[in-house]
């Protein structure tokens, strides 16, 4: 057997990377409610700080702490900052949490999966379904 | 006066609770039927199946062995398991007790023992399995190669965190 590639970081480097970033960015409670915020619609930077108790150039430091995360993107037009959702960043965390589930919660996804699929085709005969 | 002993066997529980969208007898069949448990059980897509063995009956084993696929931690091992049904009740409980192994040089060597139930609950016009494992982790018998994985000690504590 060949070495294995030392676990720490697991197969792909930089991964534990955007990880670290996701969650520490997510671990403070101001940002986490900008991200709820911004799942609801894309809205200016100011429109943002409107409602929180902070200062406008406290909620720029909490934005670029989640635009490094990968969560948040910003764009400047004209001389309006807006802020948006990035989808991708969310697919990194709910595939690092995918990856940490038990052998049997996948399992039990797939078992949910091949009933659901075989709902769909039931056929009165079982003895010569496909063992793909 | 006697040295300390580190434990050898590291002891978790967990359960789970699952919805799924079929009666209790559909559900029984995707465990009693080998054709049907090989589409769920066996990790098709990060694995490679070497053996899928059923003897779905109290006192039957059953046999597996996979080669683990490029995406494992544990690429290219042999990992085998060796399943007993010690308790059947159609459609309703299932429980087993099961070995994993790795195999060196040919030889098979368990790092885990667990027994697993299966409870198959009625709900609405699904079905809720309710899922409850006990497990032995053998820390001397995981060689050392694989050990530096965390393989073991991250199953420890999915299972710990699933526990709480």
């Amino acid at each position: 057997m060949n070495a294995p590639t030392p676990y720490p970081g697991g197969p792909e480097a930089g991964l534990s990377d955007n990880i670290h970033r996701i969650f520490h960015a997510l671990g403070d409670p101001t940002r986490r409610a900008l991200v709820e915020r911004l799942s609801e619609a894309p809205v200016t930077v100011s429109q943002l700080a409107e409602p929180l108790a902070i200062t406008l150039a406290a909620v720029v430091q909490h934005l670029q702490i989640l635009e490094e995360s990968g969560l948040v993107r910003t764009e400047k037009i004209g001389r309006v900052r807006t802020c948006r959702i990035e989808p991708k960043g969310f697919s990194v965390m709910e595939q690092w949490i995918r990856d940490r589930r038990t052998a049997w919660e996948r399992r039990f996804d797939r078992l949910s999966d091949f009933l659901a699929e075989t709902e769909e085709t039931c056929s009165p005969k079982s003895d010569d379904q496909p063992g793909e | 006066m006697e040295t300390m002993q580190q434990p050898t066997v590291n002891h978790s529980t967990f359960t789970l609770e699952r919805s799924v969208p079929a009666s209790p007898d559909r559900v029984f069949s995707a465990f009693s039927d080998p054709a049907k448990k090989i589409r769920w059980h066996a990790d098709g897509r990060n694995s490679e199946v070497l053996a899928f063995d059923v003897d779905f009956r109290v006192g039957g084993v059953d046999h597996y062995r996979y080669r683990m696929g490029p995406d494992s931690p544990l690429k290219g091992a042999i990992l085998s398991n060796e399943t007993h049904y010690l308790e059947i009740q159609p459609s309703r409980r299932i429980v087993i007790a099961y070995t994993m192994g790795i195999e060196t040089n040919g030889e098979n060597r368990p790092f885990s023992a667990s027994l697993a139930t299966f409870e198959l609950l009625p709900s609405g016009a699904g079905t809720e399995i309710l899922f409850t494992e006990q497990s032995a982790f053998f820390e001397n018998s995981d060689g050392p190669e694989w050990r530096k994985q965390g393989w073991t000690s991250l199953l420890n504590k999915l299972a710990e965190a699933l526990a709480e």
